[in-house]
């Protein structure tokens, strides 16, 4: 479409209110979806900066009356390790984004270049794999570790859920990277051939520079989905030096329910909730990008 | 390209050594520790013991199990109906040229990267609170008096709560599926349709839904998928261990074979394998079963 008719056609949607009268239902439906999900996160974040007091009244947004109690961050953070459970979870989803992308983007870019006769096999594989439930591997990873004696130390215990949250998500990440790496054209390589550059060279100087947008779209997405991950880390990473923050806050806010202390518990939601949240603000259309870009046929 | 055999060999061996060792590996494990009684996980293999399919005809006598596969089963029906209705009427109204799309997509989408245990406390602990909870204050206001005193965390209420809480945040992701599906449709089949007199409803069900075959498969195989994994919701739903009302599958494997000192059930590793298997059968099963029924034509547009 030209620019001139981009720009007719703006004009004459914002002159068309039969067309927008039509949409009216439509609006309304997303409003109120949009007003729940606000009331909800709303009302959280402002009974985690009241007090417990105020929530039983039901005057979480008397801020006037209330003020704005930061000590229940301060009280959250501090009555168990969060910042180690914080820590972790950094540390895992970091790394482990990391790592995913040396792993999977070779693998996706030999995938998508060559032809050989394993290729649409493994191809195929990843795909599948993408659909097998935790439940159906869980039980012998647990017994191969617990026999490798990995779960005693806490240095061992980080790095397997490294090694895990790299292996479960490799399948995803090769099959994204796979259709941005076929969409590149191949002049590039032709070009760095010709003036010389040898095909490993060329892939990491010029290939991997160039699949950026994709890389730094699924690495997103993996940072979010391992930040959240949580069967896993309950099972292999049970102790507090290596918890992540979801395994970490869940007992946290179960015995803070029992003691009653709910502005502390609110606090201890938003804990969970903001990193991940932010990045959000940041980047949703990358995320959302990330939803549908990779292996999803459609 | 020429192949180039080293590249091959180096680029992939990562990958694929994870991919052995992640997936391929611990599945034939767990495939084969299904027909075997093994009194804990970490038994080694020569301490298994072959049992056939006892332990599939164990679970089908265990009354937990037949309950935890009657609920997810419900919560994969009829969560699975009213996430996807929503997620394709959302779909459908944010491809019809509104405005602000972008801003509605994204708040549709934020409960999606919420952690689970952040989302389900909000839930838990606001919408349904008794004393301070959005749906009593919502209900008071309306004068529903009746409806405000419920106790939506209930008994007889609970899975319904948790199934609508938990479908919440699941209507982003399909719908963008369903989005990116009703995005490749070109414009000129609804104008030509609109020239020829055809109503809108008319082409939501002759050109919309038809085009969209490929994308509900998808659909239906990813909330199958999750829902297979349902456990987080449940946990924070519970008020003991094995409640009845929201058990699911993956919460009796845990209980079954990681939780300790629970005096409900016999040890048996085997039976957690057997779980697991029975989990991804119903994963195959449902993808062979709407591949079956929906075809799915290669569209060229």
């Amino acid at each position: 479409m030209t620019t001139m008719n981009k720009k007719t056609l703006r004009r004459s949607r914002q002159l068309n209110w039969k067309h927008e009268a039509r949409l009216i239902p439509g609006y309304t439906l997303l409003i109120l979806w949009v007003v729940f999900t606000t009331i909800l996160i709303g009302w959280v974040a402002a009974a985690s900066l009241s007090t417990t007091r105020a929530i039983y009244r039901g005057e979480v947004f008397h801020f006037a009356a209330n003020g704005l109690n930061f000590g229940n961050y301060v009280k959250a953070w501090n009555s168990q390790n969060v910042s180690v459970f914080f820590a972790n979870s950094l540390g895992y989803a970091s790394i482990s984004t990391v790592l995913l992308v040396l792993v999977a983007a070779p693998a996706a870019y030999v995938l998508s270049r060559f032809k050989f006769f394993l290729n649409h096999p493994i191809q195929n594989g990843f795909v599948a794999a993408m659909g097998v439930p935790v439940v159906m591997i869980i039980l012998p990873l647990f017994a191969v570790v617990t026999q490798l004696q990995l779960l005693r130390q806490t240095v061992t215990i980080r790095l397997l859920m490294i090694v895990l949250y790299v292996g479960i998500n490799v399948p995803y990440t090769t099959i994204f990277l796979l259709s941005f790496f076929s969409n590149l054209p191949r002049s590039y390589e032709e070009a760095a051939a010709i003036d010389g550059c040898p095909p490993m060279r060329t892939f990491w100087k010029i290939m991997l520079p160039l699949a950026q947008p994709g890389i730094v779209t699924v690495s997103i997405f993996n940072f979010i989905n391992i930040w959240n991950e949580y069967f896993m880390s309950l099972i292999f990473a049970n102790q507090d030096a290596t918890r992540p923050v979801a395994v970490g806050l869940y007992s946290m806010i179960n015995s803070m329910k029992y003691t009653g202390d709910w502005a502390g518990m609110f606090a201890s939601v938003m804990i969970l909730f903001m990193p991940t949240f932010i990045l959000y603000l940041f980047l949703s259309e990358k995320i959302i990008a990330g939803v549908t870009g990779g292996g999803l046929k459609g | 390209m020429k192949l180039n055999r080293t590249m091959v060999v180096v680029f992939l061996t990562p990958a694929l050594l994870l991919f052995f060792a992640i997936f391929v590996y611990p599945i034939a494990r767990t495939v084969v520790m299904s027909l075997f009684s093994v009194e804990n996980v970490t038994s080694s293999m020569n301490e298994w013991t072959f049992t056939g399919l006892k332990n599939y005809r164990d679970l089908v006598q265990t009354s937990l199990f037949r309950q935890s596969m009657w609920n997810i089963f419900r919560i994969w029906l009829v969560g699975g109906l009213v996430v996807m209705s929503f997620a394709l009427l959302f779909a459908v109204i944010l491809n019809s040229g509104i405005r602000f799309k972008r801003f509605f997509r994204a708040v549709i989408y934020l409960p999606n990267i919420i952690s689970a245990v952040a989302l389900a406390t909000m839930w838990l602990q606001y919408v349904y609170a008794p004393r301070w909870g959005f749906l009593t204050n919502l209900f008071s206001w309306l004068g529903l008096e009746g409806l405000a005193a419920t106790q939506w965390t209930a008994a007889g209420n609970k899975f319904w709560a948790l199934t609508f809480a938990y479908c919440f945040g699941m209507v982003g992701y399909h719908m963008l599926i369903f989005s990116s599906g009703i995005e490749k449709i070109p414009h000129e089949f609804y104008e030509a349709s609109s020239i020829d007199g055809a109503s809108k409803p008319r082409q939501f069900t002759q050109i919309t839904l038809p085009l969209l075959k490929g994308v509900i498969k998808t659909n239906i195989t990813m909330w199958t998928i999750t829902s297979v994994g349902f456990f987080v919701w449940s946990q924070l739903f519970s008020t003991v261990t094995t409640d009845l009302d929201t058990i699911t599958p993956m919460v009796y494997l845990y209980l079954q074979v990681f939780s300790t000192g629970n005096t409900v059930m016999t040890r048996e590793a085997g039976l957690g394998a057997a779980v697991g298997v029975t989990l991804g059968l119903c994963v195959v099963l449902i993808f062979v079963l709407t591949n079956l029924f929906i075809r799915d034509d290669e569209l060229e547009y």
